[in-house]
């Protein structure tokens, strides 16, 4: 591939993060952890969502999840014969943050095509950062899938910095944070062996 | 529930039974044994189970909540009928810690389940943290506690308290010093000469020191023998072992607690199975004990749906998972008896399944072990390992992967009590339970 087709298809999975970063915004207005995804199957949206964890107090409504529900709902994008074998197969997953170990097994069953995300997740990431989910762990049926960082990672970082600086009421023994000043410097990603 | 007639539709129910009673399948027939001295005119009671119907003549609460919510939607479970002829393992419901002192303690041995306890890594040179220090040689041994008195002078002799002071090695007395890179950052064979630290300036004159220099060493004790050997190769190391990992201690209440839950379990697995879904049920009691009641009132289960609603992801745990935020965030349930700035809120009791134990069928796939250890369960019980797809000890361990925010406990049932002849659980190796 030439210097210039990199650029444009860069360019290409830039436009739909940009999307998925629209859907993060939402959530940190809702006063949710602002993380925001969108599904694209042959160049169109089909489903976007973001985190409904404490508005629903359900630790597993995550982005990822809440979008697999909508698409199994329409049976225009997931007819009923297909539900159970890969439906998401010719589907690509934007994410502002590496999928969860959760969302990470979840898009394996599903069958994922292949995952872009913005930044790494240190606490839960299951792309890699704490369990690599989509390609080193061996599920005797499931597909790994390819799971790609650093699509707009220092704007996913600094929208969730923007949501920690401010005080998480729905945490247990919420932290007072009013000292709290926001960073802006971003060091560059760890390099994975 | 298992509606008995005859005889035993005589016996009232009591949570300190005088009688117990055993199923015999080949006569159908059930014997009642006293199980103490039964005095003139003293009734007789026997002990139905935990999931009652009606209040309890001796339960102290106040009110008995209704049991369980049934909801179909998520995996709701409707009243069950054990009593039909296909479920062997139902009728095996003898529950041998009913009887007894319900406060004492069992023996660890004689618990029905086994704690998983993951194996420690083994650990290679390679492997070893280490952390990179100044350390000086001591050409003189008498010199040593002048040495001592300067570092304690300086406040520096408690610092790497997992480290030996000094080391002797064929001759010479090497004597650590200070940390030479802020603690947590690891050694980078690449990294520039370090400047020389301003402190070491002020180290005694008069007794014929080498010049400070850096060397790694290791960053934390050893744990294990191996460990020790292999990082006092780098510089002499505490051994520390852990402790005997020693789990919470269970009382016998609590042993028929979990009894019950286990055998309401694998009813429900009976007959969901009956209906054509994957057999494979969650379920979460109120905690044992009535003080920690206010957790969970009442007792949540659901079954997988993945069938019934052509959704791969219907798995038992999520619909649980979902019932009990569902439950929590109707107005009916707590909002009516405390504000959300409630102090029971606000510590966490009511967080997710925070201080909940789910009792459980089968080992929990990588993506239900997760959602339990974001909801911050307390501990899991499970029935049959999934050994290739189980993220609770099988394919892998998630509550003690590195960078992980909470751990829970793995509890697994002892398969010799698990009387499954009809292998109503029994599920392909490659199913995500």
């Amino acid at each position: 591939m030439s210097s210039a087709d990199a650029a444009a298809e860069r360019e290409f999975h830039l436009t739909w993060m940009q999307e998925a970063m629209n859907m993060a915004e939402e959530a940190l207005q809702a006063g949710e952890v602002p993380v925001g995804c969108v599904f694209v199957r042959d160049s169109k949206i089909i489903a976007k969502a973001r985190n409904r964890t404490n508005e629903l107090r359900n630790a597993s409504t995550h982005a990822e999840l809440e979008a697999i529900d909508s698409i199994l709902s329409d049976p225009a994008l997931t007819p009923p014969g297909t539900r159970m074998h890969y439906p998401l197969s010719e589907t690509t997953l934007y994410v502002t943050v590496e999928p969860c170990i959760m969302c990470a097994s979840a898009l394996q069953q599903m069958g994922i095509k292949q995952v872009f995300f913005g930044c790494e997740n240190d606490r839960f990431g299951g792309c890699g950062s704490v369990l690599g989910v989509n390609s080193q762990l061996p599920h005797p049926t499931h597909s790994s899938y390819a799971a790609i960082s650093g699509y707009m990672r220092e704007e996913a970082i600094l929208i969730l910095r923007r949501f920690y600086i401010t005080e998480n009421s729905n945490a247990p023994m919420p932290k007072s944070k009013a000292n709290r000043v926001l960073k802006t410097e971003i060091k560059p990603a760890a390099l994975k062996p | 529930m298992a509606l008995v007639l005859g005889l035993g539709s005589l016996l009232n129910h009591s949570e300190f039974p005088n009688t117990s009673y055993t199923i015999n399948q080949s006569s159908d027939s059930i014997t009642y044994t006293t199980s103490r001295q039964i005095a003139a005119d003293e009734e007789l009671c026997i002990f139905y189970g935990n999931n009652l119907w009606f209040r309890s003549a001796d339960s102290t609460g106040d009110i008995s909540p209704p049991h369980f919510v049934d909801d179909d939607q998520w995996g709701g479970l409707s009243t069950i009928d054990v009593y039909t002829e296909h479920n062997h393992i139902a009728m095996s419901n003898h529950n041998p810690f009913s009887q007894g002192d319900p406060s004492g303690i069992i023996p660890e041995e004689t618990l029905p389940f086994d704690r998983f306890k993951p194996l420690p890594e083994e650990e290679t040179l390679e492997s070893i943290q280490t952390m990179l220090v100044w350390v000086v040689d001591i050409a003189d041994p008498r010199h040593t506690g002048t040495m001592l008195k300067w570092l304690k002078h300086n406040k520096l002799e408690e610092e790497m308290g997992h480290l030996k002071r000094v080391r002797k090695q064929g001759g010479t007395s090497t004597m650590l010093l200070i940390a030479a890179l802020p603690l947590g950052t690891s050694v980078s064979l690449s990294s520039d000469p370090l400047p020389f630290p301003q402190l070491l300036e002020s180290l005694p004159q008069d007794l014929s020191l080498g010049t400070p220099y850096t060397i790694p060493v290791p960053s934390s004790v050893a744990l294990t023998p191996l460990s020790h050997q292999l990082k006092n190769c780098l510089w002499p190391t505490i051994f520390a072992p852990k402790r005997k990992d020693v789990g919470e201690e269970w009382t016998r209440g609590k042993a028929a607690w979990a009894w019950e839950a286990i055998h309401y379990v694998m009813r429900e697995a009976v007959k969901i199975k009956r209906n054509g879904e994957v057999p494979i049920v969650s379920y979460v009691p109120s905690p044992y004990g009535s003080e920690s009641n206010s957790a969970l009132p009442i007792a949540f289960a659901s079954h997988d749906t993945r069938n019934s609603a052509n959704h791969p992801l219907r798995h038992s745990i999520m619909n649980v998972v979902r019932k009990i935020a569902d439950y929590r965030n109707t107005p009916l349930s707590d909002a009516t008896t405390e504000s959300p700035s409630d102090d029971n809120r606000q510590n966490g009791s009511h967080y997710l399944l925070t201080s909940l134990t789910l009792f459980t069928s089968h080992e929990p796939c990588v993506m239900c072990s997760m959602a339990l250890l974001h909801s911050r369960v307390k501990e899991v019980v499970y029935i049959r390992a999934m050994g290739k797809t189980g993220g609770c000890g099988g394919l892998t361990c998630l509550p003690v992967l590195k960078g992980v925010n909470h751990r829970f406990g793995i509890l697994r049932w002892k398969a010799d009590l698990v009387d499954d002849e009809d292998g109503i659980l029994v599920l392909d190796d490659d199913v995500d339970a």
